[in-house]
This record gives structure tokens, C-alpha cells and sequence, in this order.
């Protein structure tokens, strides 16, 4: 935890901190109890909670204080849990949200229009897929 | 059935919760985020006395007053929709349903976006989450960040990180955009400045607040302007230099900053690259009122409390029967007048009509006395509400 | 024009937003409908205040004593297992 703030002028030393174990994207980790799990994270130098669903660019926190939704993860299988709203746990699993599949983004123009034309595509696919 | 239930437990929520509570009142607290206290729990500065405004001790000292007069208090508690029944308010929450003859929201309010390039990268975050990661979670949020918007906030804040140890380059305009406009404007954000100066140690800006209130001195203090910005805690604090861009592939690595003229356009050639690891956007803060429009509260737009506010009268009754406001929610203050606007809607509940009045003069003389003002006009904002309320129920 | 991102939740940009409201010449409602700016995750918690502003830009169009989009419930996200319970 090598960004975490020990000592401070007015709020005085951080001592006698519980530590808490977790694992995210399934690297293990360690957090003091009271962390969010942004804190925990941030304090271990991981800011990038998520990836956009549809264009997959990077995310992190922005507002940390549960409005703006972009710290969304997957904790212990449950989705859309805010990383800055909830607090990190002993064993919890955690994992960073990732791109999913968004046809209704995709131009019309990239649509298939006629079963012929998806079978074509879906070749062009195949070919792309290293032989094993 | 209780009560009152109370959504937020801020400053404005839990001196309510406290006031009910002394009334005798059936009280629930709920608050989304893991410890009460709101945005109270982040908040650090030097008074003009030199004595030390701590939230989490003045949160502390709320709790134990609320814990003494054995308010229940849930954390982790997102209230997503609110109804009314015949006998009060059913408040949906990811805990389930509550049922209350009375609702206090005091939620508070949320941050302005000042959007510019780059700024939904990895390292770029609100002033606030670096307030609450700071002082709250006690982590860095990087090891060297500048400052995106010059305001009351920022500034306040910055000076927080800097504390904290945390290394800023320093404080600029974001570039010119019709979302940042005068947030980027050179003119307008001076006078904005003029009214933080008292909380500067610079001869500059001490100077600016004795005569900067005249226009055409603000016009030269713009037009000639430091190029190595004004100082500030020893940090620079620029008004005629913006972001124009944040750079970095999966993080933040960069910032772009360039000269502006005093109307905020950008200087083409002025471009020079930052590096920093993180940046703070301060683009301001409005009422978070979604609740209030969810259950149908009349609305008023009013500049001077921040935005759309819920209409409420002096004693922070809105149209509604049995709605309360307090706190943010009612225009953006200091946490001083939200706790005393706390105190007053709690007495309003309870209608404890002896203690109302003393409590609405409190608010009032601590709302003179603020040393940190969101805007020059509060007091003139604050009459369009009422009068707004008064015509409503003429209605 | 102007690539900046607006909505974050729907990576809706400035130039989305004013192409809109100027093709159209529609409403606040309207742009926000066509465009899904401030229609993500959030809510448009973090992009309200900054859609109106640039539709205040386009249209002229100053925001009024009204909420420009009503705020429907839920305000938060919510699994339906939640919307199924039970009162207390």
C-alpha cells in the first residue's frame, strides 16, 4: 500500500489499522478495514476499475462518493456494485467491468444484410483465429 | 411506521436527526455511504482565527449527541424512489421499504462536470474525490496533479491535498467550452477569487480583496496578471493559463496547458506539456434534489443557491405535507448553515414552535458570519424561495 | 466542433449533443432521447447541468423553474430481486 498517507500535520498518524486481504481481477491484495474498495485499490497504486462497456476505454473513479457510477464492479458475482461506496472485506473477489458486446452501437452500414453476407463475414472471421 | 425518516446523514441530517430526537421523535438516519458524516467527513481548513475546521471531529461530535439521545443511524442505505401514501412517505431502499409519516432529504449536493478533453481517463477525478480519498481514506491520489478550476472549493481543497503532502503543480481555467464557459473566463472567475483572498497569506491577493471589488481595478488585475501565476500556500494559481487537453494512453500522463486572453480564448502557440499523474476537475456544486423531483416538490431556479432547489419556506417546509429540506439540497452553503438548517427543519418537524424561532435566527446569523461563501447573493437567493413557496400555496 | 465527452456513462461528445439540438431543433427532452446523453448509469447526475448548459448554447433555451428532464425513479440502479421486497 504504497500510496496510503501515514502521517498528517492536523489528522495526526495512522496507526493500529486491521489489515483486509482481497483479491481483484485475481491478483491478491491488501486493504486496512474502513477502505472502500477504491481506497484499498488506489492505495495499492490501481486506479482502472473498468473498461467502457461498448467503445472499452479506460475507467476509474471520478466523484468517489457514489453519484457518478463510473467505479462500477463485479464483487463476489454480484454487477454494478460502486467501488467507492462499498466497503472492502476479508476474501472479497473482486472484478474490474469489462466490454461488452454492443450491436446496437455498431453503424448500419456494419450489418449483415442478407444471410449470405453473414456467412461471408463470419468466414472472414474464422480466418482470423490462429491454427492451434 | 416511524416518525421521520431522515435521507442523509450529513451535517444537515444528523443536527436534525438530533433535534427529533430531543422531541421524542421515532427517528431513521439512512446514508449511502459507509460512515456518516457526508461530505462534513472531508473537510479541513484554517479559519481566519487560525483554528483548525477538522469534519471528522465535528462529525464525531454530532454522533455522540445523536448516539446519546439513541438515534438509529443506517449506513450503506440508497434510497432509489419515494412515494407518497395516505399516512406519510414510503421510502424505497436497497434495504427494503420504510414507511414514515414525515421525510427530511438531505442529500446534500453534487458536483458540476467542467468537461474537457481527456477527462474521463484513469488519475482524472472530481476536487471532491480527492477531498474524500485524502482526508477521509487517507490515499494519495497521485503523486503530482494540477488543478482544473479556480473557485471557493478548489482552492479550499487543494490546499487540503497539499497538506496531505500531496504535490500539485498548480491551478488553472479549464479551456473554453459552452459547459465551462465562466469557469474559463478569466474576468468572472477573479471575482470569484476576490471573495476567497481572505483565506490567502498574499500581499497579491490581499490587495485584490480591498480594491479588486471595483471593476476596472478587477480588469487590470486580469489583463496584467502574473505569468508565473499568483501564489497561494506557495502553490500558483493561474487565471490566464488552461487546460486544454489531458493526456495519457490508459492513464493520465500529461497536461496541455496554454496562455488565454482575459475573455478566455486560447493563444495559439502558448502550448506547453505538464506532466502529472493526476487531475483534480472543479466545475462548482449544485443541489442534488432528484428526490424532490421524484415525488413531485415544485421547483425554483435560483443562480445564487447553485441551480433547481426544491421550494421550501423559512422553516424548511416544503408544499408537500410532511416534506422537509435541509442542508445543500436548498442552495450550496457552508456545512455550518446546513447544520443549523438541520437543527431548524428537526425542530419543524416536531413542531416545536418556541424552538423554531430561534433556530431560523441561528441560521441566519451564521450564514452572515461565513467566512467561506459559495456566492455573494445567498441571502437574495434564499428570498426567491421563500417568496416562490408563499405563492405556491396562494396558488 | 468539439470531440470533448459530455455524458461519460454513454460517451455522448459536444458535437453529438450540438449537431442534434441544431438538426432537430428540438427540445432538452428531445436531445437527450436522441443522443442518450445523461441517460447511462448515473443517471445524468454528472451530466445534467452540463447538457443543459450546451443546449442553453444551441437552442437559446434557458433552463426554467423545471427539472428540464424529469427525474424518474428508480434513482439508483436497483436489481429487481430489490423492487420485489417487502415492506417493513
Amino acid at each position: 500500500m504504497t500510496n496510503r498517507i501515514v502521517n498528517h500535520p492536523v489528522l495526526g498518524e495512522l496507526t493500529n489499522q486491521t489489515s483486509v486481504t482481497f483479491t481483484f481481477d485475481g491478483q491478491t491484495y491488501e486493504g486496512f478495514e474502513g477502505d472502500t474498495i477504491a481506497s484499498a485499490l488506489l492505495a495499492n497504486g490501481i486506479r482502472q476499475l473498468r473498461v467502457h462497456e461498448g467503445t472499452g476505454a479506460p475507467r476509474a473513479i471520478y466523484c468517489n462518493i457514489g453519484h457518478c457510477f463510473e467505479c462500477r464492479v463485479t464483487v463476489n458475482d454480484t454487477q454494478i456494485v460502486r467501488a467507492c461506496m462499498t466497503p472492502i472485506q476479508q476474501q472479497m473477489v473482486i472484478e474490474s467491468g469489462k466490454m461488452q458486446p454492443a450491436p446496437f452501437k455498431a453503424s448500419p452500414e456494419e450489418w449483415p444484410r442478407t444471410y449470405a453476407e453473414f456467412e461471408k463475414m463470419n468466414e472472414h472471421h474464422k480466418e482470423g483465429v490462429p491454427h492451434g | 411506521m416511524v416518525d421521520v425518516v431522515i435521507i442523509g446523514a450529513g451535517p444537515a441530517g444528523l443536527s436534525a436527526a438530533i433535534a427529533c430526537r430531543e422531541s421524542n421523535l421515532d427517528v431513521l438516519v439512512i446514508d449511502e455511504f459507509p460512515k456518516p458524516g457526508g461530505r462534513l467527513l472531508g473537510q479541513l481548513h484554517q479559519e481566519p482565527n487560525g483554528e483548525w475546521w477538522n469534519g471528522i471531529e465535528e462529525t464525531k461530535a454530532l454522533l455522540a449527541k445523536a448516539e446519546k439521545l439513541n438515534t438509529m443511524i443506517q449506513c450503506e442505505v440508497s434510497c432509489h424512489h419515494l412515494e407518497k401514501i395516505e399516512a406519510g412517505y414510503k421510502v424505497h431502499t436497497n434495504r427494503g421499504l420504510f414507511e414514515t409519516k414525515n421525510v427530511l432529504l438531505a442529500t446534500g449536493a453534487a458536483e458540476t462536470a467542467a468537461p474537457i478533453p481527456g477527462w474521463t481517463l484513469p488519475g482524472v477525478m472530481s476536487i471532491g474525490a480527492a477531498q474524500v480519498m485524502t482526508n477521509v481514506h487517507r490515499v494519495r491520489v497521485g503523486k503530482k496533479g494540477i488543478v482544473v478550476g479556480v473557485n471557493v472549493l478548489s482552492a479550499a481543497i487543494a490546499r487540503e491535498l497539499q497538506l496531505a503532502g500531496v504535490e500539485l503543480h498548480s491551478m488553472a481555467l479549464p479551456v473554453s467550452n459552452p459547459v465551462t464557459k465562466d469557469h474559463a473566463h478569466p474576468g468572472k472567475v477573479m471575482e470569484g477569487l476576490v471573495r476567497i483572498a481572505h483565506l490567502a497569506p498574499s500581499a497579491f491577493l490581499r490587495f485584490g480583496s480591498k480594491f479588486a471589488k471595483v471593476d476596472w481595478v478587477r480588469n487590470l488585475a486580469v489583463k496584467f496578471y502574473p505569468k508565473g501565476g499568483v501564489k497561494m500556500w506557495g502553490m500558483p494559481i493561474h487565471i490566464r493559463k488552461a487546460i486544454v487537453q489531458i493526456n495519457g494512453a490508459d492513464q493520465v500522463e500529461s497536461v496541455t496547458m496554454c496562455d488565454i486572453t482575459p475573455e478566455g480564448e486560447v493563444i495559439r502557440g502558448s502550448e506547453k506539456t505538464i506532466a502529472v499523474d493526476f487531475v483534480c476537475i472543479a466545475g462548482g456544486l449544485y443541489p442534488l434534489t432528484e428526490l424532490a423531483s421524484v415525488i413531485g416538490c415544485p421547483f425554483q431556479y435560483v443562480e445564487e443557491l447553485g441551480g433547481h432547489v426544491p421550494i421550501h419556506n423559512e422553516q424548511m417546509e416544503t408544499p408537500l405535507e410532511g416534506l422537509y429540506v435541509a442542508g445543500n439540497i436548498t442552495g450550496i452553503e457552508s456545512a455550518k448553515v446546513a447544520r443549523a438548517q438541520g437543527t431548524l427543519a428537526g425542530y419543524s418537524i416536531a413542531k416545536q414552535n418556541d424552538k423554531i424561532q430561534q433556530a431560523m435566527k441561528e441560521v441566519k446569523s451564521i450564514r452572515e458570519a461565513a467566512t467561506i461563501q459559495f456566492h455573494p447573493e445567498i441571502a437574495a437567493g434564499r428570498s426567491k424561495v421563500e417568496k416562490a413557496f408563499h405563492e405556491y400555496i396562494v396558488s | 466542433m468539439d470531440q470533448t465527452i459530455i455524458c461519460r456513462c454513454e460517451e455522448v461528445s459536444l458535437e453529438d449533443i450540438q449537431q442534434t439540438a441544431s438538426r432537430y431543433n428540438c427540445s432538452a427532452r428531445e436531445v437527450k432521447l436522441r443522443t442518450r446523453a445523461g441517460m447511462g448509469y448515473c443517471g445524468g447526475r454528472t451530466c445534467r447541468p452540463a447538457v443543459d448548459a450546451v443546449l442553453e448554447a444551441v437552442t437559446g433555451e434557458r433552463a426554467g423553474h423545471d427539472i428540464p428532464l424529469k427525474v424518474q425513479p428508480p434513482v439508483r440502479p436497483v436489481s429487481l430481486s430489490v423492487l420485489g421486497g417487502e415492506s417493513r
